[in-house]
């Protein structure tokens, strides 16, 4: 059963296709998909509940125009501005099956608590705070940061060995190197005062 | 106490509530209870609720509130689940009350503070008194505080997050003559099988076979021990009392 | 005033296991000692097997709170501000080895010729740049009597790898040649420490158990260890751990030639008009008393020894006792001995009892005893895989990515996990350095307005090197054993106060490079001697005690030797 969400907004379509392709391999087969969400607008601010001020629950998540190609996505939070070397992650998803068009708002915390209807196979990764779960926008204050939500259709299962980790961004890039056929991102800010 | 199960009137509550525990009661159920609206406890794993309140053990430092506070967090940093007691159980929450008195009264003012940053953010980031959130939303709002994300402390929320957590594994592992550890619950946990003034070849084996058997036994079972920091003046006032500063 | 007291023969500054060793030679032989002791006695009755008193309340070290109150500050270059840490040791009659791990190593025979055996074997560039190492003034033989001396009077168990030059695999195949065997069988071993054991001789090495300053049975009627699993910062309830409080002091105490005074705080070293060291000025009660002796002897410890001396200013000494030529202070150095590796197993490893010194040791990457030609460090690290765990520092294992540190999955992952990881002690050669040094601090005091000793220190590349050389060595020992997840801690940074001290009192041959001579006694000043590791030039990759020990009761043998010229 596919999951269901949102609506396009054109505006967004146009923005999430002229962003540079950065952190991808130059592959020609590598298509540009569009990345929206009810809450979430380009260039605006992330709404409190997705954030530590608010319930800091993750945000639903749209995509369109994956490649026939694709066997899962991968959804990162990105945050260019931190990190040693940046970016810092607030939230990584992988294996998600490609016959899903999104994520629900509020995916679980609770490792024992089932993926929703839809997303069999999807495993939350291990973020920046070393937790498998999103953790929203948390910027010191005065200054705001922007926060890339990132779409990945990947042509692959990425495999996992048994009693390790969920893996990393930087594991997963590392392990579908040659594998991307398509990306999209969604681009908010968020400050603190 | 979650708010994600139903609260279920099970017979066995409403039996006690009447005092009706004869055998007669429990097999003419049409005739003495109709009316009351009776649901079958839920699955098999959820404790079946008190009916009267079992009385409350005193705080001796901290205040009502921040004892509230205090032990509704201990219990999602080590909870109560298939896998045995908790913190609550273990009564962490009082080994931290009662070292706040004496050997960790430093932190006495990053306890204040901070349970009231905790609650203040509670509310103002997830609309309701921290006590009130589901055990998930706790788990969220502990989360922020572990990661600094929270805001309204003093310093990081992440510097008493740990505080807590530090003196919470204390509470939940340490020697009950400090007031936790209650009933060895933490030792049990970790397969941990009690203090020994000697461990023989004999012992290390059964140990490594797992046959050892906790002798749940506490330093000071063994008369030996000097106990040299028990306060001054009040050595008639705590004989007999498992506790120490 | 100073209430001056009756005239000794000897009187030494701290009773701890430097100065509590020395307190037995000098009294047997008929001198007159006092030894000034900052903090109290304590007994087995002290130490129960309490871990939230040993381990998160400072117990026994804050029976005494004096030493929190001069604890060093801590910077990693002059560049910086000196930040005051933790006091690593505690004033008692018996001081740190009353609760110390009490491991009990020689160094090897390098250990003491650093710089002539580099040279000869891979070049004299090879000497670290910045390095102020020097050869010691004496070699490993001329103190091997010594070492022999400390193992059966306080009673060292062990197994011996190299007796008159015949090799004993059961021991450290490595070691200098021993007269003996060790008075004592070693600790035992964990079914743990043999997997680890047949894992390293399957990789080619040559494993063997530690020595130790414990009983592995009866010796000299004072019980064998108990392996009750507290004995890490913790007394021994038995006294199985054999320091100097129920050793060599209360044997000097029955010669009725020495006298310990507790609560006694040293806090000038006075001297007499021909710049000899003429006693000690000590406050006992906020009381102050003026001992004078014809040989004073400084034991407390390697920030305090230099402290003393710094803070001991006269017209003969203007910068401090025996510091005309500005060495005291200097070639200090904090032994590398952090940077652990830790390992998960899929199985128990049955470390709920134990202790630290019980283990299995691997020597074969220690000092110079594997071929450095493609190496680009010198010296190297000693492994140890030990048995230490107790219930609230088992819950704060690393769980290795696979659970957060607290909540329901974190208990599931305790549950089955708290006695399945194991965590490596490597200690390595460290050397001394131009640029890490003590000196007084220029703002924080004690409480009697006293400055406190700055360190200024951090570790160099040879030292950072060694110290990742070791951890792929330890990694790949755990694995070999069947580890299923290993974690590295960070290898580099500052020298933090630590328990393996050294320097600042250096013995040498040269007097512009050394305050001390070859036998423990100050170069500018006769009658002065120096015990501890501060008179250590090098660390090996081994603890300081025995060595310390070792040169204690020499130096106490050169002063009755010589004293009609010393008194």
């Amino acid at each position: 059963m596919k999951a269901h969400f949102g609506v396009c907004v054109a505006a967004l379509v146009l923005a999430a296709s002229t962003l540079p392709h950065r952190g991808l391999n130059a592959q020609s087969t590598s298509q540009a998909m569009t990345v929206t969400s009810p809450t979430l607008s380009a260039g605006q601010p992330v709404p409190r509940q997705h954030t530590p001020d608010g319930r800091n629950d993750s945000p639903a998540i749209a995509w369109a125009g994956v490649p026939a190609t694709a066997k899962t996505l991968m959804v990162f939070c990105e945050d260019p501005g931190v990190g040693n070397p940046p970016p810092f992650v607030h939230w990584v998803v992988y294996n998600i099956p490609a016959s899903a068009n999104g994520l629900p708002e509020a995916m679980p915390i609770d490792p024992s608590v089932a993926m929703p209807a839809g997303l069999v196979g999807t495993v939350q990764g291990t973020s920046g705070f070393r937790r498998p779960i999103y953790r929203g926008p948390a910027p010191p204050p005065g200054t705001p940061h922007s926060y890339h939500f990132v779409v990945y259709a990947v042509d692959m299962t990425v495999p996992q060995k048994p009693n390790t980790p969920p893996l990393t961004r930087a594991e997963l890039l590392d392990a579908t190197k040659g594998h991307v056929v398509g990306r999209g991102e969604l681009v908010a800010t968020y400050q603190r005062n | 106490m979650s708010d994600e199960q139903p609260r279920v009137i099970s017979r066995r509550d409403i039996l006690k509530r009447v005092g009706a525990v004869g055998a007669a009661a429990v097999t003419a159920p049409a005739t003495t209870l109709a009316g009351l609206a009776v649901a079958a406890p839920a699955a098999a794993a959820a404790p079946q609720p008190q009916a009267t309140a079992a009385p409350r053990e005193a705080f001796e430092n901290l205040t009502a509130v921040e004892a509230d506070l205090l032990e509704a967090i201990v219990e999602r940093l080590v909870p109560s689940d298939e896998h045995g007691p908790g913190a609550r159980e273990a009564r962490a929450a009082h080994y931290i009350d009662r070292a706040l008195g004496g050997a960790l009264a430093s932190s006495r003012q990053a306890y204040a503070q901070g349970l009231t940053a905790l609650e203040r953010y509670a509310t103002a980031s997830r609309g309701k008194s921290f006590l009130q959130l589901s055990h998930t939303d706790q788990d969220s709002v502990l989360i922020d505080l572990e990661t600094g994300a929270a805001t309204g402390f003093t310093g990081s929320s992440a510097q008493f997050f740990t505080l807590v957590l530090n003196h919470t594994r204390q509470g939940m592992f340490g020697d009950p003559y400090y007031g936790g550890n209650a009933n060895f619950v933490g030792w049990d946990l970790l397969g941990y099988p009690g203090i020994r003034t000697m461990v023989t070849p004999g012992d290390q084996k059964a140990l490594e076979a797992h046959t050892l058997t906790s002798n749940h036994k506490s330093a000071y079972d063994y008369e030996t021990f000097n106990k040299a920091t028990a306060r001054r003046g009040d050595a008639s006032a705590h004989e007999g009392l498992a506790h120490g500063d | 005033m100073a209430t001056r007291l009756k005239d000794t023969d000897v009187v030494i500054i701290g009773l701890g296991a430097a100065g509590g060793v020395a307190s037995l030679p000098l009294s047997l032989a008929g001198l007159e000692v006092i030894g000034l002791e900052a903090g109290g006695a304590m007994t087995r009755r002290d130490f129960a097997p309490d871990e939230i008193r040993n381990n998160y309340r400072q117990w026994p070290m804050l029976a005494s709170h004096k030493q929190a109150q001069e604890a060093p500050t801590v910077r990693a270059t002059a560049a910086q501000t000196a930040v005051q840490g933790g006091a690593p040791m505690m004033n008692a009659v018996g001081g740190t080895s009353l609760h110390y791990w009490a491991q009990h190593w020689r160094l090897n025979p390098w250990d003491f010729k650093v710089v002539s055996e580099t040279t000869r074997r891979y070049g004299a560039s090879r000497i670290p740049k910045g390095s102020t190492v020097e050869d010691w003034p004496f070699g490993y033989d001329e103190i091997e009597a010594y070492y022999d001396k400390i193992e059966y009077e306080l009673g060292v168990s062990g197994a011996a790898g190299n007796v008159n030059g015949k090799v004993d695999p059961r021991g450290n195949v490595f070691e200098g040649p021993r007269k003996r065997d060790y008075p004592m069988p070693p600790l035992r071993w964990t079914s743990f420490h043999e997997k680890m054991a047949g894992a390293a001789k399957q990789l080619g090495w040559k494993p063997f158990p530690g020595p130790a300053a414990i009983n592995s049975r009866t010796y000299q009627n004072r019980s064998g260890c108990m392996y009750h699993g507290f004995c890490n910062t913790g007394g021994c309830h038995v006294d199985a751990k054999n320091s100097t409080a129920v050793t060599t002091i209360p044997r000097a105490e029955k010669t009725g030639h020495f006298k310990a005074v507790t609560g006694a705080i040293a806090t000038t070293i006075d001297v007499d008009a021909q710049g000899r060291a003429s006693g000690v000025t000590y406050l006992q009660n906020g009381e102050e008393f003026f001992q004078p002796a014809k040989v004073v002897l400084l034991a407390s410890f390697a920030y305090e020894n230099t402290r003393l001396l710094l803070l001991s200013k006269s017209a003969a000494y203007p910068k401090g006792l025996s510091n005309n030529h500005g060495q005291v202070g200097r070639h200090y150095f904090s032994h590398h001995q952090g940077a652990p590796v830790t390992a998960l197993f899929p199985f128990d490893v049955g470390a709920w009892y134990g202790l630290p010194a019980q283990g299995v040791a691997i020597d074969d990457w220690a000092d110079d005893n594997f071929d450095h030609a493609k190496y680009d460090f010198i010296g190297g690290a000693n492994l140890w895989a030990m048995s230490d765990r107790r219930p609230i520092g088992a819950s704060s294992m690393n769980t290795f990515g696979l659970a957060p540190a607290w909540g329901s999955q974190w208990k599931a992952f305790i549950k089955q996990n708290a006695d399945r990881s194991h965590s490596s002690y490597i200690q390595k050669t460290t050397l001394p350095y131009e640029t890490n040094y003590l000196d007084l601090d220029p703002t924080v005091k004690d409480p009697l307005g006293r400055p406190v000793i700055r360190i200024t220190g951090e570790y160099k590349e040879n030292e950072r090197k060694i110290a990742e050389f070791s951890q792929d060595k330890m990694e790949e020992w755990y694995r070999a054993a069947g580890a299923t997840a290993v974690v590295r801690a960070p290898v580099g940074g500052a020298m933090t106060a630590a328990t393996h001290a050294y320097g600042g009192t250096r013995m040498g041959t040269n007097p512009e490079t050394n305050v001390l001579n070859q036998w423990g006694m100050s170069h500018e000043v006769p009658n002065l001697g120096v015990l501890g590791a501060s008179v250590m030039g090098t660390s090996g990759a081994r603890n300081p005690t025995h060595t310390a020990q070792a040169l204690a009761w020499r130096t106490a043998d050169h002063i009755i030797k010589e004293w009609k010229s010393l008194a």
